[in-house]
């Protein structure tokens, strides 16, 4: 028993739900007003991860990045990484696997404020950023917060795709859904049921935060 | 002050629709577009702010380009410095009424400027409010006095008192009428109310079906709209009942039911349901205020 | 509604005002002060013919042909029926220029003593007579 496998599984969800926040912000801002002709095609390329078996993510990854081709042999001896069986390699691939879970919520908050907001930042002479961080993000924090914690609580429970990219490296790739896999394998019931208790439990508490800050029943408790 | 025309092709309630205007407006004139909805007006405002880009055209402001379609002049809303104020009202839930009025000024104003118009608008005691804790009458208080911390020269209105009861709505009249004077603003509402338009407009441009359909002076363009100083109005008979030697008909005016008294051969035929036009000479109403 | 026909023979304006005289045949002059100007209404012509209109209710009725009140739309005639309610009753009177009808209280009908085949005189103020060109 040992507690590598549960830090190492907070860690990558807390990198992959930081690296999402950014590169999601400005990707459901364009899919939230865009009309442009390319965006249905982008659409379905950031929901894919939802229904597609998370194995074949991994496989493809796996094929993409394994220094037996070309372009794995390049990524490890030109620019020095190597993506297959290492931290890296898990943190790209969940930013993959969790794009929709970030997206979506801030897509969908953005296209639920009211156009009028946005018209009036614009004839006050504001930016299409300062109008974004000032007006439009104070507006959908409960969306932001949902992004927030599906992209962490589902990077916690990916199993496939570690598996797949990953391997099972103890201390760099073998997060706890793994470590519980393995004990279970090995008979371990007791190890599996600490590390499964721990997630469920950790799961649980995040979850019920989100639905009590955005049902504004903490707001209520406080008066 | 600003020449505007333009084209924009846009989905009407009945289809696709042409929107075609040629509009001279003055400085320090208040204009009121009118017409039934549908009819462009909105249109109308956005792209004169910029918020909407017209198929063809040109719109000059003070001798500016602000639209030259042919030439590939659109100005953003951004630069054009003009004040909005919203149907729905558009204040930012996450700010204070102060905040929402810190954050429309541009960099270089002072926030003196601020205060005055808090004063003028009394919304004052409401600066560290919340827009969803302000009643509709404070949040369009407060929407117009944001709009004027611009320091736009030209104020639209986008039927600012439409959601508002009446005695809240002649309130605001009072207080737009007031600012444009005070601000020498130029100002473009849209309005459906014959009064407010007498009120406050001196010229009227009335679109249907995205044409000018007519313009001119209130009084010009609502002739025969029963306000020529006769007392005449529209309605529909509800009920009809003898009494002794006359007849007593319900008629709904607008959303009231009045009573005239008829002879059987006025009744004749008369039935539940039809229009009918209810007049009196001008001597017989009687006029007071409502408290 | 009770309705008149006769041709306009002065206007006199004033302000928003106009008094309208109109001629009926056989000769009889009645005036009417409407919210209307030459300028503002087309049928204010001189020569023009009228229709005049005014309420039964607003129909004064008296026995005497010309006693001493404001009132100089006069028009007199013969009573060919009275309909008794018990508040308000309609009197019908006959004259040169048409049926004139007058509802007024039963209990004037009882004090004057209206019946049918009196002469009496129906009286209409000034501002009550409407009028319609069509």
């Amino acid at each position: 028993m040992s507690w590598e496998p549960l830090i190492l599984t907070f860690k990558l969800a807390l990198v992959t739900t930081l690296i999402l926040f950014v590169v999601s912000l400005p990707l459901a801002h364009w899919l939230a007003y865009s009309k442009s002709r390319i965006k249905p095609v982008i659409e379905t390329l950031v929901s894919m991860p939802l229904v597609l078996p998370p194995t074949v993510l991994g496989f493809y990854f796996l094929i993409a990045f394994s220094p037996n081709n070309s372009f794995g042999e390049w990524l490890q001896e030109v620019v020095g990484v190597q993506l297959v069986f290492s931290f890296p390699g898990l943190v790209l691939a969940s930013l993959i696997y969790s794009l929709p879970f970030m997206v979506h919520p801030i897509q969908s908050g953005l296209a639920g404020v009211p156009g009028s907001l946005r018209d009036a930042a614009f004839v006050m002479g504001k930016s299409r950023f300062q109008t974004l961080i000032k007006v439009l993000l104070p507006t959908i924090k409960p969306s932001l917060l949902t992004g927030l914690v599906l992209s962490f609580a589902h990077t916690v429970g990916e199993f496939g795709v570690v598996l797949m990219i990953g391997g099972n490296i103890p201390g760099k790739t073998k997060v706890a859904s793994i470590a519980i896999y393995d004990e279970v394998e090995a008979l371990n019931y007791g190890t599996a049921n600490f590390y499964s208790l721990i997630l469920f439990g950790c799961t649980f508490f995040i979850l019920l935060m989100v639905y009590l800050i955005n049902g504004g029943y903490l707001k209520k408790l406080g008066r | 002050m600003m020449q505007i025309r333009i084209q924009k092709n846009l989905e009407g309630p009945s289809g696709p629709m042409l929107l075609d205007l040629d509009l001279n407006i003055e400085k320090g004139q208040f204009l009121t577009l009118y017409g039934p909805s549908g009819a462009g007006k909105t249109s109308t405002l956005q792209m004169i702010s910029g918020l909407m880009r017209p198929d063809h055209g040109t719109i000059y402001f003070d001798g500016q380009p602000w639209v030259d379609i042919s030439k590939n002049i659109h100005i953003k809303p951004q630069l054009r410095k003009v004040g909005y104020v919203f149907q729905d009202y558009a204040l930012f839930p996450n700010m204070t009424v102060k905040q929402n009025l810190v954050f429309a000024l541009s960099k270089n104003s002072s926030s003196k400027s601020i205060m005055d118009i808090m004063d003028i608008m009394e919304i004052g005691n409401l600066q560290s409010r919340k827009p969803d804790t302000l009643s509709g009458g404070q949040r369009q208080r407060v929407a117009i006095a944001r709009a004027l911390v611009q320091q736009p020269q030209l104020l639209l209105l986008d039927e600012p008192f439409a959601a508002l009861d009446l005695k809240i709505r002649l309130r605001l009249q009072d207080y737009l009428g007031e600012v444009h004077r005070t601000y020498g603003l130029t100002t473009i509402l849209i309005s459906h109310d014959i009064g407010e338009i007498h009120k406050l407009s001196n010229r009227v441009v009335s679109l249907e079906q995205g044409k000018i359909a007519k313009q001119g002076t209130p009084s010009e363009v609502f002739v025969g709209h029963n306000l020529s100083g006769k007392f005449k109005f529209k309605g529909e008979v509800l009920h009809i009942e003898k009494n002794e030697v006359v007849y007593i008909v319900s008629v709904l005016i607008h959303n009231e039911v009045v009573k005239v008294i008829a002879q059987g051969s006025e009744i004749e035929n008369l039935e539940i349901g039809d229009a009918v036009m209810v007049a009196s000479k001008a001597f017989n109403p009687i006029i007071y205020k409502i408290q | 509604m009770n309705r008149l026909r006769g041709t306009i023979s002065n206007i006199e304006v004033n302000g928003n005002l106009s008094l309208v005289t109109v001629h009926l045949q056989p000769p009889l002059t009645l005036k009417t002060i409407v919210v209307e100007t030459p300028k503002t209404a087309a049928y204010l012509q001189i020569e023009n013919e009228i229709d005049l209109l005014f309420k039964e209710t607003e129909v004064v009725l008296g026995t005497a042909e010309s006693p001493n009140i404001s009132l100089q739309n006069r028009i007199s005639g013969t009573i060919r029926e009275v309909e008794q309610g018990q508040l308000l009753s309609k009197v019908l009177l006959e004259t040169k220029w048409g049926g004139i009808s007058s509802i007024i209280s039963s209990n004037a009908v009882r004090q004057l003593g209206l019946s049918k085949g009196m002469n009496a005189t129906a009286f209409i103020k000034l501002n009550e007579i409407m009028l319609s060109n069509t």
